[in-house]
């Protein structure tokens, strides 16, 4: 009779702590507007014209001034040829996607040995992997730029993706790594067994059975490519711009933000939420966890 | 040095098969271990040599010398520099770090919206650094949205009452910008190291009559506490060697370590760029001391602890 009762109450008190209190809630309602909510007046700054302190609103807006103007306005210089936001665009999915290519194939074979193998050095291997992660950007973007400079890299689409390579390889590694790790070994012996050669084997067994762990690292290389800001400046030199990089010469004035600066903002979240919407699907969290010694 | 362990005998195996057993494992790693060691610390050597006074490009050959490190330490703004540099990088982190483990503890619970709750928290890890300044001066400049909504409100009486959080040495909008973005990438981090644990320990800990506390304390907190520290150690790192951040943000000279070698790799006087890579020397020197001293600390505790 008692140790039923007992058994109920920590039946309930375990519910109760499975449900969010009132604090818990309102704190994650503050972390959802603050994420969210600067998102409104950074849309309201898009589309006006004249926004003159103290209105809560715009007094004229981008599309009331558009008729009129001589010069195109707001969202009409956005997509213009003068803004380079449509060849910035090209250029970050352009780089983002040969930075993805180009680092799944570098990282996928150090992964297959970094989850498989037992060798001498591998710890030091492991963390060499993991001083680009560690070591701030900046301390590599200045040397690596007097070099490119020597070498007639700087400012070339080819300095840039190899630059992007260096923080997209040590994230690749570690996600495949993980995927490697939790794939058995016995298809793939099974099919060495049944008398498939290597690159058979590699390319019937193996490849369809990592694939997904391989898009996953590569919406994450994708990702991180298509973020960079500070490598891509000090390489590109401005000859070559990115959405970031445009983004910076939009914000770094000072001031205020024009409606011109609000729009390039908003264009530049645009990979990253088609990201968050693919990643969703693609990506399970625990991919992190192993990426990061949990 | 990078020689695999043997593996089972084949019986029948040319003597091709075993070269290729025994390189297997450093050819497998060749093209990683390149790209790296030449791109990442071929810059690294190059600047520490310019640093040291190495650079025949702009006619300067005075290796070894200390000048451009001395120098460095007696320029008027340097130690403030170094000052905003920690403060800046530091504060986020340990603020971001407790308000995302709080987050992530709350996104395992049950309430109603959390598959919209868990999309939305993540959109700040997937967009540069630089929406979130946009974001800031929008919300947070002297004339932003805050600004009018306290002027609409009565509390202010014009723009230059609102105190300045952007464009000042105090860094609030730089320090903003940074738990914005990062809060996301911890939270990301401690959540699926949480799932990944499950929930058996802290159930069993909650049966024997642990308050909520004592259960986070004693029992889930020791077992995120690699993942937390992987997280820290990023996001400081990162924090310390910030650019554009602070340099949009930031209040001017000094500025923080970063801003100020990119000021002096860009003056017009190019026996500056010297002192550009004594800088970013330095800054990966105190990174690196910073966080070496914390992992040791920690690997210490854990010891302690008896885990390892």
């Amino acid at each position: 009779m008692i140790a039923r009762r007992r058994a109920g109450t920590t039946e309930i008190r375990r519910d109760d702590r499975d449900r969010l209190g009132p604090f818990g809630r309102f704190y994650v309602t503050f972390v959802v507007v603050a994420v969210v909510g600067p998102f409104i007046p950074l849309l309201i700054a898009s589309f006006a014209f004249r926004w003159n302190w103290p209105d809560l609103l715009p007094s004229r807006w981008w599309w009331e001034a558009r008729e009129t103007a001589r010069l195109p306005l707001g969202w009409d210089y956005v997509f213009s040829p003068v803004s380079r936001v449509l060849e910035s665009a090209g250029n970050t999915v352009l780089i983002a996607l040969l930075v993805t290519l180009l680092c799944t194939l570098i990282s996928l074979p150090a992964a297959r040995v970094l989850a498989r193998e037992r060798f001498r050095g591998k710890s030091f291997v492991e963390f060499f992997l993991l001083t680009p992660l560690i070591v701030p950007e900046i301390a590599v973007g200045l040397g690596i730029l007097v070099t490119f400079i020597q070498l007639g890299l700087a400012g070339t689409f080819t300095g840039i993706i190899l630059v992007h390579l260096i923080p997209t390889i040590p994230y690749m590694v570690r996600v495949l790594t993980s995927v490697f790790q939790g794939l058995s070994r016995d298809y793939e012996e099974q099919a060495r067994v049944l008398g498939a050669g290597p690159l058979r084997t590699m390319w019937h067994v193996t490849l369809p059975m990592i694939m997904p762990g391989v898009i996953a690292g590569g919406l994450f290389a994708f990702l991180i490519s298509s973020n960079i800001f500070l490598l891509t400046f000090f390489i590109g030199r401005g000859r070559i711009e990115t959405l970031p990089t445009l983004l910076f010469s939009r914000v770094s004035g000072g001031g205020a933000l024009d409606a011109v600066a609000a729009g390039v903002a908003l264009i530049v979240c645009i990979p990253g939420i088609i990201m968050l919407v693919l990643t969703e699907r693609f990506i399970k969290e625990e991919v992190f966890a192993k990426g990061f010694g949990g | 040095m990078l020689a695999t362990k043997p593996t089972a005998p084949r019986s029948g195996r040319s003597r091709r098969a075993s070269w290729l057993q025994r390189l297997y494992v450093p050819l497998m790693l060749t093209p990683v271990l390149l790209t790296i060691g030449v791109l990442f610390f071929g810059a690294l050597i190059v600047a520490l040599l310019q640093s040291f006074g190495h650079a025949p490009i702009y006619g300067i050959e005075e290796f070894p010398t200390l000048r451009h490190y001395r120098n460095l330490f007696t320029l008027p703004g340097f130690w403030s520099s170094v000052g905003l540099t920690f403060y800046y990088a530091l504060v986020p982190t340990v603020v971001g770090t407790i308000l995302s483990i709080y987050l992530a503890l709350m996104l395992r619970r049950r309430f109603r919206g959390k598959g919209l709750v868990q999309f939305v928290y993540k959109l700040p890890l997937m967009i540069p650094y630089l929406v979130g300044v946009a974001l800031t001066i929008v919300l947070f400049g002297n004339g932003g949205i805050i600004a009018r909504g306290m002027f609409a409100l009565g509390v202010i009486e014009s723009t230059r009452d609102f105190p300045r959080l952007i464009y000042s040495h105090a860094g609030w909008g730089i320090m903003i910008v940074y738990l914005w973005k990062q809060i996301p990438f911890t939270t990301l981090i401690v959540y699926s190291v949480l799932m990944g644990l499950g929930r058996e320990s802290e159930e069993a800990a909650a049966t024997l009559g642990a308050h909520r506390w004592q259960t986070f304390w004693h029992v889930t907190l020791p077992q995120i506490m690699p993942g937390i520290v992987s997280a820290t150690v990023i996001v400081f790192a990162f924090n310390f060697g910030s650019f554009e951040v602070p340099f949009i943000l930031g209040g001017g000279f000094p500025n923080t370590l970063p801003v100020e070698a990119w000021r002096a790799f860009e003056d017009a006087d190019y026996s500056n760029r010297l002192r550009a890579m004594a800088i970013v020397m330095f800054i990966g020197v105190l990174s690196g001391a910073v966080l070496f001293t914390y992992l040791a600390a920690y690997r210490r505790f854990e010891r302690l602890r008896g885990r390892q």
